[in-house]
C-alpha cells in the first residue's frame, strides 16, 4: 500500500527555503566584487607591503684625511648579528644570548625597543668566533642573520679625538630637524667635531634591498638592489704626525694646544687632553663607559681648544701692547720704572719682584706686570677691549667645529649691563694683565699670535682644507708695521733671553709669551701651595721662524704653575717636530739640557 | 544493502548534485596542494585526495542505505552519538588545547562531524512523527533539548563552530515541518537571549575574537591578523586572481589556518573573482539540488533529512565564505568539501550520499 503524505506545506516552505540560499549566496558575491573588483588595488598594495621589506645597506662615510692623505678617520667592515623578531620567543633568546656571550635582558630590550617589522641588530661588531658558532647553529636559529656593514673606525684611537669628533646613533631629539630630514631612527650620524659639523656632507647615499620576506620575516628572494654610495672623503689641513708629537707632548697631563698656519689660519694640529677613544662610541657606547667620562673631573668630553675658557694671564700682553702702541700711548723706547708693585686707586697691584727700568721690549721678555699696569691706566678698558675684539677675544673664531665658546672681553658696557655696577678704574689695571674678568679660549688665544705672525692679520681657523666653501682669507686689522716689530721684538727676547727660554730652538729662531692664568686668588694659592687643583694654568703662545712664521702655536697646560716652566717645553716639542729637529742627527735643543731621548 | 539497489536507483542518480559535488571536493585537493605548497606538508593534498575517495565510497554506501531504515534506528544514532561525544570528552587526546578527536589505528576521527550526520537522521524521524499540520513552540522543545544537549557537548570540547552547526539544522526541519511563524520568531528571539547568556561563559579568546572582528586594529598581529590577511588575499586576488601557486598571502604564509578554515581564501587570492563566482556558483547549485531533492522526496522523513543536511551544509558554507570575505568573526568552522581535514570531507559526501539516497528512493516503495 502506498501512503501520499500532504507534502504542501513542506514545498512551500522548501521554496522558501531555496529563495533564502540565492539571496545568500548573491550577497557573498556582492562582497567580493567589492574585494576583488572595487577594492583590487587598495588590498594589491597591503598585500605587496606584506611580502616586501626594505633592507637599508648603509653607505659608508666618507673618510677624513689628513694634510698629506693619511687616514685619520675610516670605514672597517664590521659585523652584525640581526634578528627577525616575528617569531623571537623565550627560547631563541636564550639560545642567542648562549651563543653570542651577550645578556639575555639586553637582547630583550632591544627587542622591545624594535620597530615593527624590522630586524634588530642583537649584537653589533660580532666577532669571528661569533659568526662561526652562528653558523654552526644555522638550523636552530633561522631567525638569526649575520650582515656586513661598515664601520666608524678611528685609527689614531684619542688623538685628535676632539677635532675628528665622534658618531652615534641619530638622537630622538635630532630627528625633527632640518638637517637630519630623510634619516631613519637608528641612522648613524655624526655626533661630535667634524663628524657632526660635516655630518652631511660625509655621509653617503644608503642604499637599499628590496627583499621578499614570508610570514615569519625570513628571507625569501631579492627582488631589488641599489648598491649604496660612499660619502666622499674630506681632507683636512692637520698634519698627522705634528698631532702625535702634540699629544706625546701633553705626557698625560690636562691641556691642550692648537698649531695653525698664521699665513692661512689652516689648523695644523689640535689637541685636548684627556680625550677619549671615539671607537667606544661607534657601535653604541656602554653605559658604564658613558657615566665615567661624562663625570670625570678632567672633562675629557670637552674639546679644551675651543671650549675651555681661561684667562690669558700675561700673554694678553701682546694684546696690550698692540693696543698701547696703536694708539699712541706708548712707544717702544717708552718706559717705566717697576718697584715690584704699584700703588694706585687705593690698591697695591704686584708684580713678580723688582724689574728697574723697563721698556717694552724687556718689558715683553720679563713679563713686568708693573709696565702693564701703567699701559692699562694710559689706554683705559675702551681702548682696550677695541683692541682686544679686532684680534679675536669675545667672539667665536669661526673655526668648522659645534659648540665653540666665545669667551668675554669685558667692557664698561658690558658690566653695566650685567651687574648694574659701573666699571671701575682698577679693573683695567688687571685686565690689563689678562687677569680679572677677561677670558679665552687657546684657539682664541693662537689667532691673536698669528697677528703678530703674519703681519696684522686675523685669520680665520679652519680644519677642513677646501671643503664646504674653503677657509675665509686673513683679515687686515690696519696694524702699522712698527707696531707689529716692535711686539715680535718683545717675543723674541722672551725666548731669547726672558721668561720663555725653555722653548728655545737652536736651529730655529722661536718667539713667544708665557702666561699663568690664576685659578684662585693669590692669598688663597700662599695658604696651600701645594694643592694641585689650586695652581695657576701655564699659558705659551708662539710663532716661528721668526722672521717668516710658518706655524703659530697656543699650549696651555692646566694648573702647570707657570707657563714658562710648564707650557713652553711642551710648545718647544712640538715646534721641535714641527721642523725635524727631533729627529736623530739634527741639532740638539738649545739652552735646555737633553733629559728626554725624544722619540 | 546489495537489495535495495535496483536499475530504477541508478537511473534515478542526481548526476549534476553528484557531479558539483566531486567537483568542489577536487577544487579543494588544488587549494590544499597550493596552500600547503610551500609549507612543511607539501604532500598534504595527496592524503585530502585519498580522503575524498574515501568519502566518494562513503556517499555511495549512504546513498545505497534505505533513509527509511536508518531513520528507524533514530534513537540507537542518538545514543552512540552521546556516547561518543562523551567518550571524547572524557578520553580524547588534547590537541592545540582542545578535545575533539579520538585516535582510531592512527587516524584522527572528529566524531563530532559524523553526530551532524546522526543529528539530521533524529530530526528528520522526531518531526515526521508529528501528524498535525502545524506546530506550536512547545511541540519543539523535547526534540530541541535533545539536539541542545549534543551541542552542549561538542561545544564543551571546544568546538563552537561545529557545535552551532545543529541550531540550522534543527530550526529548518521545524520550519518545514509546520513550525508557526509566530513561534519561529519567538524561536528566534529565544535563541538570541541564550546567546546573549551564553556570553559570561565564552572562553577569553572567543570573546576576543568577536571584539577583533568588530576593530581589527584592536590586535593586527593577534586575533585581528586573521580578517586583515583574510581581507588583503581575497583583495588582492582581484578579478582574475594571481595564478595557482602564485597568491604572496598564500604561498608565503601570511594567511593563517590557509588549508583548513581559510581554504577559501586560497582560492580568492589565487583564482580571482572568477574563482570566487564559479565555485560560489557550484556551492549554490549543490545547494539548490539539495532542496530539490527535499521538494521531490516521496515522504516527510526524507524532506526533513535533506532539508536538516541542507541546513548545516547551508550555514557552514555561507558562515566561512562570509568570515573569509571578513564579513563575520572568525570561527573554527571548516568550508565543506574544500578544506583540509578528512572527517569533514568524509562526512559532507556522506551526507550528499543520504540526499542522493532520499532521491533514488523518490518512487520506491
Amino acid at each position: 500500500m502506498r501512503i501520499y503524505e500532504d507534502l504542501r506545506v513542506v514545498q512551500s516552505r522548501l521554496a522558501l527555503l531555496q529563495a533564502v540560499a540565492v539571496v545568500l549566496v548573491a550577497a557573498l558575491v556582492v562582497q567580493f566584487w567589492n574585494l576583488q573588483v572595487v577594492r583590487a588595488r587598495h588590498f594589491r598594495g597591503l598585500a605587496e607591503n606584506n611580502r616586501s621589506r626594505l633592507v637599508t645597506l648603509a653607505a659608508p662615510r666618507g673618510a677624513l684625511l689628513d694634510r698629506e692623505g693619511q687616514v685619520l678617520v675610516g670605514n672597517r667592515p664590521s659585523f652584525n648579528v640581526v634578528l627577525v623578531p616575528e617569531n623571537a620567543d623565550d627560547r631563541l633568546v636564550a639560545r642567542l644570548s648562549a651563543t653570542l656571550d651577550v645578556r639575555e635582558a639586553a637582547i630583550r630590550e632591544r627587542l622591545v625597543r624594535r620597530q615593527p617589522y624590522r630586524p634588530v641588530v642583537v649584537k653589533t661588531d660580532a666577532t669571528l668566533a661569533d659568526v662561526a658558532a652562528l653558523e654552526a647553529r644555522r638550523l636552530e636559529l633561522p631567525e638569526v642573520t649575520v650582515e656586513v656593514v661598515p664601520l666608524r673606525s678611528y685609527p689614531l684611537a684619542s688623538a685628535a679625538a676632539h677635532a675628528l669628533g665622534r658618531v652615534g646613533e641619530i638622537t630622538a631629539g635630532q630627528l625633527p630637524l632640518a638637517e637630519f630630514r630623510g634619516l631613519a631612527p637608528g641612522s648613524l650620524v655624526g655626533q661630535a667635531g667634524l663628524e657632526s659639523r660635516y655630518n652631511k656632507d660625509l655621509m653617503g647615499k644608503d642604499g637599499f634591498r628590496r627583499v621578499i620576506v614570508n610570514s615569519r620575516g625570513l628571507e625569501v628572494a631579492e627582488a631589488e638592489r641599489q648598491a649604496p654610495e660612499d660619502g666622499p672623503s674630506l681632507t683636512l689641513s692637520i698634519d698627522a704626525s705634528l698631532q702625535a708629537a702634540m699629544e706625546r707632548s701633553f705626557e698625560g697631563r690636562a691641556g691642550s694646544a692648537v698649531a695653525l698656519d698664521p699665513r692661512t689660519g689652516e689648523i695644523l694640529a689640535m689637541a685636548s687632553t684627556p680625550a677619549y677613544d671615539p671607537n667606544a662610541f661607534t657601535t653604541g657606547i656602554d653605559a658604564s663607559l658613558w657615566a665615567s667620562l661624562a663625570s670625570d673631573p678632567l672633562t675629557p668630553l670637552m674639546n679644551r681648544v675651543i671650549q675651555g675658557t681661561y684667562s690669558p694671564g700675561s700673554t694678553f700682553k701682546i694684546i696690550a701692547s698692540t693696543a698701547a702702541l696703536e694708539e699712541g700711548v706708548i712707544t717702544p723706547a717708552t718706559t717705566f720704572y717697576c718697584p715690584g708693585y704699584l700703588a694706585v686707586y687705593n690698591t697695591v697691584f704686584h708684580c713678580t719682584h723688582s724689574h728697574g727700568v723697563m721698556d717694552l721690549r724687556r718689558a715683553i721678555a720679563n713679563s713686568c706686570n708693573v709696565y702693564f699696569y701703567q699701559v692699562g691706566i694710559r689706554l683705559e678698558i675702551a681702548r682696550l677691549a677695541k683692541w682686544a675684539k679686532l684680534m679675536g677675544l669675545g667672539i667665536p673664531t669661526g673655526i668648522d667645529l659645534p659648540y665653540e665658546s666665545s669667551g668675554l672681553m669685558p667692557t664698561s658696557e658690558w658690566k653695566m649691563r650685567v651687574f648694574k655696577t659701573p666699571w671701575y678704574a682698577g679693573e683695567t689695571v688687571s685686565v690689563a694683565i689678562g687677569q680679572g674678568q677677561v677670558s679665552a679660549t687657546p684657539l682664541q688665544m693662537a689667532r691673536v699670535v698669528a697677528v703678530i705672525a703674519n703681519g696684522g692679520r686675523l685669520v680665520n681657523p679652519r680644519l677642513a682644507k677646501a671643503a664646504a666653501g674653503g677657509g675665509r682669507a686673513p683679515v687686515p686689522l690696519g696694524i702699522h708695521p712698527e707696531t707689529i716689530a716692535a711686539v715680535k721684538e718683545g717675543m723674541r727676547a722672551v725666548v731669547a733671553e726672558g721668561t720663555g727660554w725653555r722653548a728655545r730652538l737652536q736651529a730655529v729662531e722661536v718667539c713667544g709669551k708665557t702666561g699663568s692664568a690664576q685659578v684662585v686668588a693669590k692669598s688663597r694659592l700662599e695658604k696651600s701651595p701645594d694643592t694641585h687643583e689650586l695652581l695657576p694654568h701655564g699659558w705659551f703662545l708662539a710663532f716661528a721662524p721668526a722672521d717668516d712664521p710658518t706655524i703659530a702655536l697656543a699650549v696651555l697646560v692646566e694648573h702647570g704653575r707657570s707657563g714658562g716652566e710648564s707650557a713652553a717645553p711642551v710648545a718647544r716639542q712640538i715646534l721641535a717636530h714641527y721642523f725635524g729637529l727631533d729627529r736623530p742627527g739634527a741639532p740638539g735643543v738649545a739652552g735646555v739640557p737633553d733629559t728626554e731621548a725624544e722619540d | 544493502m546489495a537489495g535495495g539497489i535496483d536499475r530504477r536507483f541508478v537511473y534515478n542518480v542526481d548526476w549534476v548534485l553528484l557531479g558539483a559535488t566531486l567537483a568542489l571536493a577536487l577544487v579543494g585537493v588544488a587549494m590544499v596542494s597550493s596552500a600547503t605548497y610551500s609549507g612543511r606538508h607539501p604532500d598534504l593534498y595527496v592524503k585530502q585526495l585519498v580522503l575524498v575517495g574515501v568519502g566518494t565510497v562513503g556517499l555511495v554506501v549512504a546513498a545505497s542505505l534505505d533513509y527509511r531504515r536508518l531513520a528507524d534506528r533514530a534513537v540507537l544514532l542518538y545514543v552512540l552519538s552521546v556516547v561518543a561525544l562523551l567518550y571524547v570528552l572524557r578520553f580524547g587526546p588534547v590537541i592545540a588545547g582542545t578535545r575533539r578527536w579520538i585516535l582510531v589505528g592512527g587516524f584522527q576521527l572528529q566524531p563530532s562531524e559524523l553526530v551532524k550526520l546522526a543529528a539530521a537522521v533524529f530530526v528528520a524521524k522526531v518531526f515526521s512523527e508529528y501528524r498535525q499540520e502545524t506546530l506550536g513552540l512547545r511541540d519543539v522543545v523535547l526534540p530541541g533539548a535533545a539536539i541542545a544537549l549534543l551541542g552542549f557537548l561538542i561545544a564543551r570540547e571546544p568546538d563552537l563552530g561545529t557545535a552551532v552547526c545543529l541550531v540550522p539544522l534543527f530550526l529548518v526541519v521545524a520550519f518545514l515541518a509546520g513550525l508557526r511563524m509566530r513561534a519561529v520568531a519567538g524561536l528566534a528571539a529565544v535563541m538570541l537571549l541564550l546567546a546573549a547568556l551564553t556570553w559570561p561563559f565564552l572562553k577569553d579568546y572567543q570573546k576576543t575574537r568577536v571584539y577583533t572582528f568588530l576593530d581589527p586594529s584592536l590586535d593586527p598581529r593577534g586575533a585581528g591578523y586573521q580578517k586583515i590577511q583574510s581581507q588583503i588575499a581575497v583583495g588582492s586576488g582581484g578579478l582574475l586572481g594571481r595564478g595557482f601557486l602564485g597568491g604572496s598571502q598564500a604561498q608565503l604564509g601570511y594567511l593563517p589556518a590557509r588549508h583548513t578554515d581559510f581554504i577559501f581564501s586560497v582560492l580568492a587570492e589565487e583564482a580571482g573573482f572568477v574563482g570566487v563566482v564559479v565555485a560560489l556558483g557550484l556551492y549554490l547549485l549543490v545547494l539548490w539540488r539539495m532542496l530539490e531533492t527535499a521538494r521531490l522526496a516521496r515522504d516527510r522523513l526524507g524532506a526533513f533529512l535533506v532539508a536538516g543536511l541542507a541546513g548545516s551544509f547551508a550555514f557552514q558554507v555561507v558562515y566561512n565564505v562570509a568570515m573569509v570575505a571578513g564579513l563575520v568573526p572568525v570561527k573554527g568552522l571548516p568550508l565543506p568539501l574544500m578544506s583540509y581535514g578528512g572527517s569533514s570531507v568524509v562526512s559532507s559526501l556522506m551526507g550528499v550520499g543520504l540526499v542522493l539516497s532520499v532521491r533514488i528512493r523518490r518512487f520506491a516503495n
